[in-house]
């Protein structure tokens, strides 16, 4: 059969938030072996399984929509591969839901966090538009570089006394790390060592006229 | 919580997180003991170690035990942790290994000593065993360095000697035991725990000490404690346990994927090295077993490479049965095979095609010394034709790197024998350019990698001295210059770690004093190079008034009375004398397929395939 495409949604969380992208990568194909998932090979010198991730997630970021790609080589029913997946991994990477991948991954626009701090610095958050610029400090190969991120933030809202949620660039020409983002938030707030103690969660994807990607 | 706001500040904190899937977790409710696990060195590195999974999982058969995993924390971690007070914890629950029962530390290289101090202190423990009371876990050691385990006396409890499978199941069965009928005070357990076999506890032993420091007698304080402690092997190791599933790391770790024992033991006698001693006598699995074994672990783990693990696989008995087995399900299921552990007088086209599989650059081979004289001297019986041989069939097979391991220092070495490391390392890459069926276009590099040898105990070379670092120096210089070829490449290892590692190999008691100097100067991976400081080392023995080189480079007198006579790893010291004088003849002895020399280890039973005294 031609491979069909199959899109894993998936929570990173608890002890998986220390654990980075490319030791995720190499996490997921064993597991994949281990549920039984009839997974499609590149037919190349070195075969390996056909894997793509929508996008990598910061360290210490939490989320409950991680996107992966696979191809499969027999047909099995999505909740089939969803129920051996969930025995094959540990309940901080909990698979959601499994379906046939339709929107690509090209079409994702922005993320949107969910951020819960304390009350001051969601009130500096929730003001950040109040401001013409939002400045951060990038360390580059030529140096230090100022930037404004203000333009790639697209909202910020207000969603309890000490939470509020963003929506932030996320495309593969303009992405803004939410870290760094509560990293300016925490300077503007005036906190010392500019380290924020907060806990942020991907909680989903938008395309470009704003409308959920799945 | 302290520990998160940590865990954003080191390097990858991945190491420190648990939660793998595959641990092993259970209700505490039901659990009359629990076990630390505690290895020495990086989470990367103990992970990767076999011994560690194997005993993971035979201690956790036991449905009132619970196991669980620690690691020495690298320096970043370590800083964080004390600063804030957080003790060493076991990553299954995040739970102090201070309240533990046990705290089970595998020493696997003497240079991990001071890492292993450093669990016990970050634990919250005092250092000594005899400042610890009753509130304390027992503190106990194994693995490889227990064969001698005197320079570690004061600071464990006990040593569990040879294979801990069964051992470390009866020393908890008989700690809850007591417990459960009010029977138990420390005293007591350890008292009842060195009748058990294969348990050292050394506070019931006393040492005394002859005029020139060496030890010339040692005995038991008590007439119901033995005074020779026989190792622990595994009878049948068709019925061993062996893990089913492995923890597996999120992080990448030094070996991520299957690890498959063969046998253990070591047919062939090498008079250098002590695993070929301590892990006689030669127990096969049979290949059913294995190729189950694998079977399962690769359902459970979903690694794609499997490696088969003995001392010398080339020399399982049924190594072709082997492979066709699992050959006709891996190649199918794209699992590479590796095999580690070859011999060069047994590395055949036929093994060369099987394994061809595996992504590897090149092959490595350990002559270990650079003449016929001295490889029969050390008993490494493998002739220049076979080392060419097989060269030439990794040559045929496509490859143009080849790693050639030696020794420098060996006793009865000759500037001669030195000049044939070059001379062979040479001969090596003409046999390349010789070979008709090589890849052409491309140039051959031929890797020459020079240890220092080191004395260890339980082996024919235990009474040889160590060279002096300047010495061995000299004959690195010396076989540096030799190479002129560009296409070989010369590696040594640092004269001054192996120094330190003979001393604490062939330490004894009077050594603790030297450990706790090294802990008061903050020393810890020892094995890394970034961390290794002789001038440290240096230090600490001198502020224990210690001579190093009395423990590394002095020769020790035939009849003396060895710091580890206490232990019986069922090879005799008779045989050990014997094949040191033979050593001195530069006389072979034959490995035990072809002859058994009478090395003793058949006295401890067990179900094996080459030993003719137990076959009968």
């Amino acid at each position: 059969m031609v491979p069909e495409n199959i899109r894993i949604k998936f929570h990173k969380k608890g002890r998986l938030i220390y654990i980075s992208h490319l030791d995720l990568c190499r996490t997921v194909c064993p597991a994949m072996i281990r549920a039984k998932i009839p997974l499609w090979y590149t037919e190349g010198f070195n075969p390996h399984p056909k894997m793509v991730f929508a996008q990598p997630l910061p360290l210490f970021v939490e989320s409950r929509c991680e996107l992966l790609d696979i191809k499969i080589t027999e047909p099995t029913p999505c909740e089939e591969i969803a129920k051996r997946l969930r025995q094959a991994l540990t309940d901080d990477l909990y698979v959601e839901e499994v379906y046939p991948a339709k929107a690509k991954f090209q079409e994702i626009e922005y993320a949107k966090y969910t951020v819960c701090g304390d009350e001051s610095f969601a009130d500096v958050a929730c003001g950040v538009f109040d401001s013409e610029h939002l400045t951060v400090e990038k360390k580059g190969k030529s140096g230090t570089v100022s930037t404004d991120i203000l333009p790639q933030i697209k909202s910020v809202q207000r969603t309890g006394e000490k939470e509020f949620e963003c929506v932030l660039s996320a495309s593969a020409s303009s992405y803004l790390n939410p870290m760094l983002f509560c990293k300016a938030i925490a300077e503007k707030a005036g906190i010392q060592d500019g380290e924020p103690d907060v806990r942020i969660i991907r909680t989903g994807w938008q395309k470009k006229d704003m409308s959920e990607f799945r | 919580m302290e520990l998160e706001k940590i865990l954003k500040k080191v390097s990858k904190p991945g190491r420190y997180t648990g939660g793998e899937y595959g641990q092993i977790i259970k209700d505490k409710e039901k659990i009359s003991a629990r076990v630390a696990f505690c290895f020495p060195d990086s989470y990367e590195i103990g992970m990767s170690n076999l011994g560690m999974r194997v005993l993971y999982h035979s201690l956790n058969l036991m449905p009132d035990v619970w196991c669980e995993r620690a690691f020495s924390p690298l320096p970043d971690m370590e800083n964080e942790m004390r600063a804030n007070g957080i003790p060493l914890y076991a990553l299954e629950t995040f739970d102090s290994v201070k309240d533990f029962d046990f705290m089970a530390i595998t020493l696997q290289y003497e240079l991990c000593y001071t890492n292993a101090l450093n669990l016990i202190d970050l634990a919250g423990l005092p250092l000594r065993a005899s400042e610890r009371d009753e509130s304390f876990p027992l503190v106990i050691g194994g693995g490889p360095c227990t064969y001698n385990a005197e320079p570690l006396c004061e600071f464990f409890d006990a040593f569990s000697i040879g294979e801990g499978e069964e051992a470390l199941c009866e020393m908890v069965r008989l700690y809850i035991d007591m417990k459960k009928s009010g029977r138990y005070s420390k005293k007591e357990y350890l008292r009842e725990l060195s009748h058990i076999n294969g348990f050292y506890v050394p506070s019931l032993y006393e040492v005394e000490y002859g005029s020139d420091g060496a030890v010339s007698a040692y005995r038991p304080l008590y007439p119901d404690v033995p005074e020779k402690v026989v190792k622990r092997i595994i009878g049948n190791m068709d019925k061993a346990p062996y893990p089913d599933k492995f923890v597996m790391p999120y992080i990448e770790t030094v070996h991520d994927r299957i690890t498959e024992e063969v046998y253990r033991g070591c047919i062939r006698g090498c008079r250098f090295c002590q695993a070929g001693m301590v892990y006689r006598p030669v127990r096969e699995k049979s290949p059913d077993t294995v190729n189950d074994q694998i079977k399962c672990l690769y359902e459970n783990t979903g690694y794609e490479e499997a490696s088969l693990l003995s001392l010398s696989v080339s020399d399982y008995s049924e190594l072709s049965l082997l492979t066709e087995k699992l050959l006709s399900w891996t190649d199918e299921k794209k699992v590479n095979l590796s095999l580690p552990s070859l011999r060069a007088d047994t590395f055949s086209k036929e093994l060369m095609e099987r394994i061809s599989h595996v992504r590897q650059s090149g092959l490595t081979f350990a002559p270990e010394a650079g003449t016929p004289r001295l490889r029969d001297a050390i008993n490494k019986n493998v002739t220049e034709e076979e080392i060419l041989s097989a060269c030439r069939l990794a040559f045929e097979g496509g490859k143009n790197s080849v790693k050639l391991y030696f020794m420098l220092g060996l006793p009865t070495e000759t500037e001669q024998d030195l000049a044939g490391i070059a001379a062979l390392a040479k001969t090596v890459v003409d046999e390349y350019y010789k070979c008709e069926k090589r890849v052409k276009g491309k140039n051959v590099q031929v890797t020459v990698s020079c240890a220092c040898f080191i004395p260890k105990p339980f082996t024919a070379f235990q009474w040889d001295a160590q060279d002096s670092i300047e010495s061995l120096t000299e004959k690195q210089n010396y076989v540096r210059g030799l190479i002129t070829d560009k296409r070989i490449k010369f590696n040594y290892h640092d004269a001054r770690a192996s120094r330190v590692e003979a001393a604490l190999a062939r330490g004894d008691r009077k050594m603790s004093k030297v450990l706790i100097e090294a802990r008061k100067l903050g020393m810890s991976f020892d094995s890394w190079d970034e961390h290794f400081s002789y001038e440290k080392w240096e230090k600490a023995f001198a502020q224990a008034g210690l001579d190093m080189g009395f423990y590394a480079n002095r020769a020790i007198p035939a009849d003396a009375v060895l710091p580890w006579d206490m232990i019986d790893i069922g090879v005799t010291k008779a045989f050990l004398k014997r094949e040191y004088d033979k050593s001195r003849k530069s006389e072979p002895t034959p490995n035990c397929k072809e002859k058994c020399s009478g090395c003793g280890a058949n006295r401890l039973g067990g179900v094996t395939k080459w030993c003719p005294k137990i076959s009968e």
